[in-house]
């Protein structure tokens, strides 16, 4: 029974599906106790009673049509004709960029693909140097992943069953302050400007915005559809869908009507990896709370710590592992169910519970040695991996200050919830 | 028949397989974006709603996700932690690509047993219909989805075999 899991965990390492391997250990777990393994079924199958997964594969079709459209560089040019002339501007407007950006498309990579290669040679023509470029772009790519209508977000509340809309709310003040930190950062490591910046005219602007017009409303469909009381979080997603489709396709004919079916498969290609791992992992993690293993885990760990701040500053040290070795969505849905009933144990806010949770997975994506964001930027960008373990390193520190604070200033991220929390 | 025709009426059923679950897929899309708005107009202005729309939205996601991960079978993309893809040596990844494979497929064969299992309890002693589709034609896309997604990863060990002995196609 144990060599069994061993060998599937060996198997997990060698790079088989996670889906597999997860399904693999439920059915394992199920037939070692003499129950019928249609019970893994069974558990897939109460997906269907969850409303709130509508908003997954939606928001993942409008975050693909986005990035592959003209919509990263129509963005990246308002932005900068309208921040350009700060100091460090150009660092600035990559910074915010990004954050949106990764908001609506997930920390799929797709922001270090898409921005990245527009932003490098960008940064690089404005005197900054390669090193901070490089971990700029690097630490950027996962940026935004506390906005809404970010993915992880979604299915955080998904499992920890808590809601979407506070959850959305949650994360605005801290993914504020972590911007505001990388902002005053990028300020301070700005290039001397050697020759008078060309000024901007207000015609620029005009253009600018006209340029972006129909993509600027877009945040406030989500935000404005889901406070105002209009509409759920599923539904908001369809109305972004719907509307991203019409604007892209139709009105700037970014993309051809018959690109779509190919971006349509593809996006729910995306969504179907991450669902069977959910649906997989409904039946893996039923097992292990109907043994009580969160309950007993918690037990033992109760015998050494009572402190919630010691139990929040270990989770934070085994999120930054798990987040680095899995992906943001697997490692949700592995960790997310049995760290709920042990936070619960101590008290811990499960709103709050999910900021920790999607900050640490953020900083995980750069975290050295197997940080996603530094592959994805090491093969981008033809540089060799362990410059960008050096390059990323000032960010991750920045990163990890943001990360102690909305771990012990609860009220950061508590404080949206309580105002318009309804 | 010899192994021509063979290769070539399996490479049609491929793609006709292909061409047929891309196409549910668009639609399947289409139709969840239409049904959702179309519910959200339905409220605003009439205020009212189809009752079964909601039960049929939840479906649909499943039956898009699970067919999708046909989708994510049949083009290797499924989510996996890759650590070893890194480390390991050119030479040893087509072997480790089969034992992965072999291992997916015998997975995906007992999780397709599972599915039928289920359905076939469901039809047995399933819940109240929608849209006077029974509880166990909804979950259908169990059965079936695992059990392409078992064909495509039995595939990938056909083609690891003929990589490993060097026949290519």
């Amino acid at each position: 029974m144990t060599s069994l899991k061993l060998l599937i965990l060996a198997l997990a390492l060698l790079g088989s599906p996670l889906f597999i391997v997860i399904a693999a250990v439920a059915l394992l777990s199920f037939s070692s106790v003499d129950i019928n393994i249609s019970v893994v079924i069974i558990e897939m199958s109460r997906l269907a009673d969850t409303p709130l997964l509508l908003a997954l594969p939606l928001f993942i079709f409008a975050g693909t049509i986005l990035s592959e459209s003209g919509t990263p560089r129509r963005l990246l040019r308002l932005s900068h004709v309208l921040l350009g002339w700060l100091p460090g501007g150009l660092a600035v407007v990559s910074l915010l960029v990004c954050a949106i950006f990764t908001a609506f498309t997930g920390a799929s990579g797709v922001t270090i693909f898409a921005l990245g290669g527009l932003l490098f040679p960008a940064l690089i023509k404005d005197g900054y140097t390669e090193k901070f470029s490089l971990g700029l772009i690097t630490s950027s790519g996962s940026l935004g992943l506390l906005f809404p209508p970010s993915l992880p977000l979604i299915l955080y509340g998904v499992i920890a069953e808590v809601r979407i809309d506070h959850l959305f709310l949650a994360g605005i003040l801290p993914g504020i302050f972590m911007l505001t930190l990388l902002v005053a950062y990028s300020m301070y490591k700005s290039p001397v400007k050697k020759e008078q910046q060309e000024r901007v005219t207000a015609r620029q602007i005009v253009t600018g915005l006209k340029e972006a017009a129909w993509e600027l409303p877009l945040p406030f469909i989500v935000l404005g559809g889901i406070y105002g009381g209009f509409l759920v979080a599923g539904e908001a997603a369809a109305v972004t869908a719907l509307y991203v489709l019409v604007v892209e396709v139709f009105l700037y004919q970014d993309i051809k009507l018959r690109q779509l079916p190919r971006l349509m498969v593809k996006s729910m290609m995306l969504f179907g990896g991450i669902l069977v791992i959910l649906a997989a992992s409904m039946a893996a993690t039923n097992f292990l709370v109907d043994q009580e293993v969160p309950m007993r885990l918690f037990e033992f760990i109760r015998q050494y710590i009572s402190s919630k701040y010691t139990f929040l500053l270990l989770l934070n040290i085994f999120l930054l592992i798990v987040g680095s070795m899995l992906d943001i969505f697997s490692a949700l849905v592995l960790v997310v169910p049995l760290i709920v009933p042990i936070a619960r144990g101590y008290d811990v806010n499960l709103i709050h519970l999910g900021i920790i949770f999607l900050t640490n997975l953020q900083i995980g994506y750069c975290t050295p040695p197997v940080g996603l964001n530094l592959f994805l930027a090491s093969y981008r960008f033809e540089r060799p991996v362990i410059q960008l373990y050096s390059a990323t390193m000032p960010f991750l520190g920045l990163l990890m200050v943001t990360l102690v604070i909305i771990t012990y200033f609860p009220l950061l991220s508590l404080l949206l919830v309580r105002f318009f929390g309804g | 028949m010899n192994t021509m025709n063979v290769n070539q009426l399996v490479r049609h059923i491929l793609t006709f397989e292909k061409r047929l679950i891309d196409g549910l897929l668009c639609l399947l899309l289409v139709a969840m974006i239409v049904l959702a708005c179309l519910q959200i107009g339905l409220r605003t202005f009439f205020s009212g709603g189809l009752l079964w729309a909601d039960a049929l939205l939840r479906y649909l996601v499943l039956w898009c996700g699970m067919l999708g991960a046909v989708v994510a079978t049949r083009e290797k993309k499924h989510i996996a932690i890759d650590v070893v893809g890194y480390l390991a040596p050119e030479r040893i990844k087509p072997w480790t690509g089969l034992v992965i494979d072999l291992f997916s497929s015998f997975v995906g064969a007992v999780l397709t047993w599972a599915a039928v299992i289920f359905v076939r309890n469901e039809a047995l002693f399933g819940g109240s219909p929608l849209l006077n589709v029974p509880t166990w034609g909804w979950n259908l896309i169990f059965p079936v989805a695992f059990a392409l997604i078992t064909i495509h990863f039995l595939l990938a060990i056909a083609a690891d075999i003929r990589s490993l002995t060097g026949t290519g196609q």
